[in-house]
């Protein structure tokens, strides 16, 4: 009661300095302090978004300017058709979706399996997912390039989809697994008491509840294979079965002091995980929450 | 009985996950440290030649650019953490109060966090260019600088620029981690300290600062060892240089197996790496049961 009074008093008494009070301009300078640290903040990315649209001339100008004097869709044009991008781009796409596909379906019985059924060895392989986390990717890509190379999947894609499976696995284990210890097990003791099969329960009751829950694991995941890069510069090979990260390094050495190519290219690339992040970020934020900070 | 049938479907739905993690986490973990005692070589492969701790006391007694490149680990990790950290606070802090559009500032603030690495890396890279750089046209403008910085080419900024661009990275995820924490903080009691006559300083040490600090010290740890073994901004940026000014252990690990084919000799530093992230954990850990007794001293 004394809390609802007192915010009431606040609000309401009018008073003579009314705008001026400390709550309207403590206000007034979050806004101002948070619109200055997001426009420096994504500066960086508005200005590659703008170079990509300016011509040669303009890019390597002496004079700037931040929006383009002339609009052009030249560089995009330019890196789609004369280079091997769209190869790059159905690669990385491709094999990002599978692993996605992979991951989301194995992750899923994990997760409910160390969330909701007792079994010997459960914390472990829970303690072991943390603990995976800790092994840097640089110390596994060298026992890996060597088990890879001796099963013949050197310079293949199917190498990258298994990696990046087995990478993103843990954390996705982990994130899921919240969501499902969120769900009531009433539901689950009220299907068995239907007489329902655990695998069918599993599919029929539990996981529409989880929807939420895997497409925050289904967007990390895309995201992770998007967006990686060490793997695919260790494994592959062939210019032909380049990634989008890879090919777009391997711009800097190929079309030396080609910006132009660059920024259009790098514009291509985070376009569709913006897009798709601005979308689903609610949900993906709350994946992450649940899963990483929890625990 | 249910109990067992529950159990058996339990490794069931395991198994796969596990054989995974396994075969592709494990695995390669006693294979690093195998490799680490041998004398391999990406171009002649000999399985057989033992050399025992060779390689790490190489590394450790006389291989300055081993130590080189901790330091250089620890000066990337610790400053793109600790102001990242700052910054984040911040951000939090001001998206805790009440605003309106708090949903699309956070996601706007969320951005760069979704932006691959290798665009992240030559975004800047054009950004801090020497010649054409907006950087240096900006600042020049101001009148803060009188003439272009080469901010990846000399030695002294390199490590300062590419710390800048590793804190754009890491301040998203923990801004959400933190104002999440944020939300989490009682107003009963912020107000109650306010009626006591805490100033907003002594609010935030005393108060806000208390509840939020598990999830300040998850986040801080998890963006640790993401930064400590991060390869690709650094590679992308400035491979290294310049004078391996920005060469941290996940570059000299890569060049030493890839380019100077040592493959037994970078597991080793491998290893060692590990053991450095591992050690990070426990001190963590540590620091953790430590604010937890004091914590229970003075409640």
């Amino acid at each position: 009661m004394a809390d609802v009074v007192m915010t009431n008093m606040g609000d309401v008494t009018p008073t003579r300095s009314g705008w001026f009070n400390r709550k309207v301009v403590g206000l007034l300078l979050a806004y101002v302090a948070l619109l200055f640290a997001m426009v420096v903040i994504l500066f960086p990315l508005l200005w590659m978004f703008l170079s990509s649209f300016k011509g040669q001339s303009e890019l390597f100008a002496r004079d700037m300017t931040l929006l383009p004097n002339v609009w052009t869709w030249e560089n995009y044009v330019n890196v789609w058709f004369n280079t091997p991008f769209p190869l790059y781009f159905w690669n990385s796409f491709y094999i990002a979706g599978l692993t996605t596909l992979f991951t989301v379906f194995v992750a899923i019985y994990a997760a409910y399996a160390i969330a909701r059924l007792e079994f010997k060895g459960r914390k472990a392989f829970g303690l072991m997912l943390l603990i995976t986390q800790m092994f840097p990717h640089i110390m596994l890509v060298l026992p890996l390039f060597a088990i890879i190379k001796a099963l013949g999947l050197f310079n293949t894609h199917i190498a990258l989809i298994i990696a990046y499976t087995a990478f993103s696995l843990p954390f996705s284990i982990w994130m899921l697994r919240s969501f499902f210890a969120a769900i009531p097990t009433e539901l689950e003791d009220a299907a068995a008491v239907d007489g329902a099969s655990l695998m069918s329960t599993l599919h029929k009751v539990i996981l529409p509840l989880v929807g939420p829950g895997i497409a925050a694991v289904a967007m990390y995941t895309f995201i992770q294979a998007w967006n990686e890069f060490l793997f695919a510069l260790v494994f592959l090979q062939s210019q032909s079965l380049r990634t989008l990260p890879l090919g777009l390094a391997s711009f800097q050495e190929e079309f030396t002091l080609r910006w132009d190519l660059m920024m259009a290219g790098g514009s291509i690339v985070s376009l569709p995980v913006l897009i798709f992040f601005l979308f689903m970020q609610r949900f993906i934020v709350q994946g992450l929450l649940g899963g990483a900070v929890k625990g | 009985m249910l109990q067992k049938q529950r159990a058996r479907f339990g490794y069931l739905l395991v198994l796969p996950a596990l054989l995974l993690v396994t075969l592709l986490n494990v695995v390669p973990l006693i294979q690093a440290l195998i490799l680490s005692v041998q004398s391999q070589n990406l171009i002649r492969p000999n399985p057989t030649a033992f050399v025992g701790a060779r390689h790490y006391l190489r590394a450790l007694t006389s291989d300055p650019e081993f130590w080189s490149s901790t330091i250089h680990t620890f000066q990337w990790t610790i400053g793109s953490v600790v102001i990242a950290y700052i910054i984040s606070l911040g951000l939090a802090l001001l998206l805790n109060m009440e605003i309106r559009g708090r949903a699309f500032l956070r996601a706007m603030f969320l951005i760069p966090w979704v932006v691959p690495n290798v665009v992240t890396a030559l975004l800047w890279k054009w950004f801090y260019n020497g010649q054409f750089g907006v950087a240096n046209f900006v600042l020049m403008k101001l009148g803060i600088i009188s003439e272009p910085i080469q901010w990846l080419s000399t030695p002294e900024a390199a490590m300062p620029s590419v710390i800048a661009v590793q804190v754009w990275k890491l301040y998203p995820l923990m801004t959400v981690v933190l104002l999440a924490a944020l939300q989490n903080v009682p107003k009963e009691v912020l107000e109650a300290s306010r009626v006591d006559g805490a100033n907003p300083i002594q609010r935030f040490f005393y108060v806000t600062f208390n509840f939020i600090r598990p999830q300040s010290m998850i986040i801080v740890l998890i963006s640790a060892i993401w930064t400590f073994q991060s390869f690709d901004i650094v590679y992308l940026l400035t491979g290294g240089g310049p004078g391996g000014a920005t060469q941290t252990l996940a570059i000299m690990v890569y060049t030493k197996a890839f380019w100077a084919t040592q493959l037994g000799y970078a597991s080793a530093i491998g290893v060692l790496m590990m053991v450095l992230l591992v050690s990070l954990g426990l001190a963590q850990q540590a620091l953790e049961v430590f604010f937890l007794k004091r914590a229970g001293k003075n409640g």
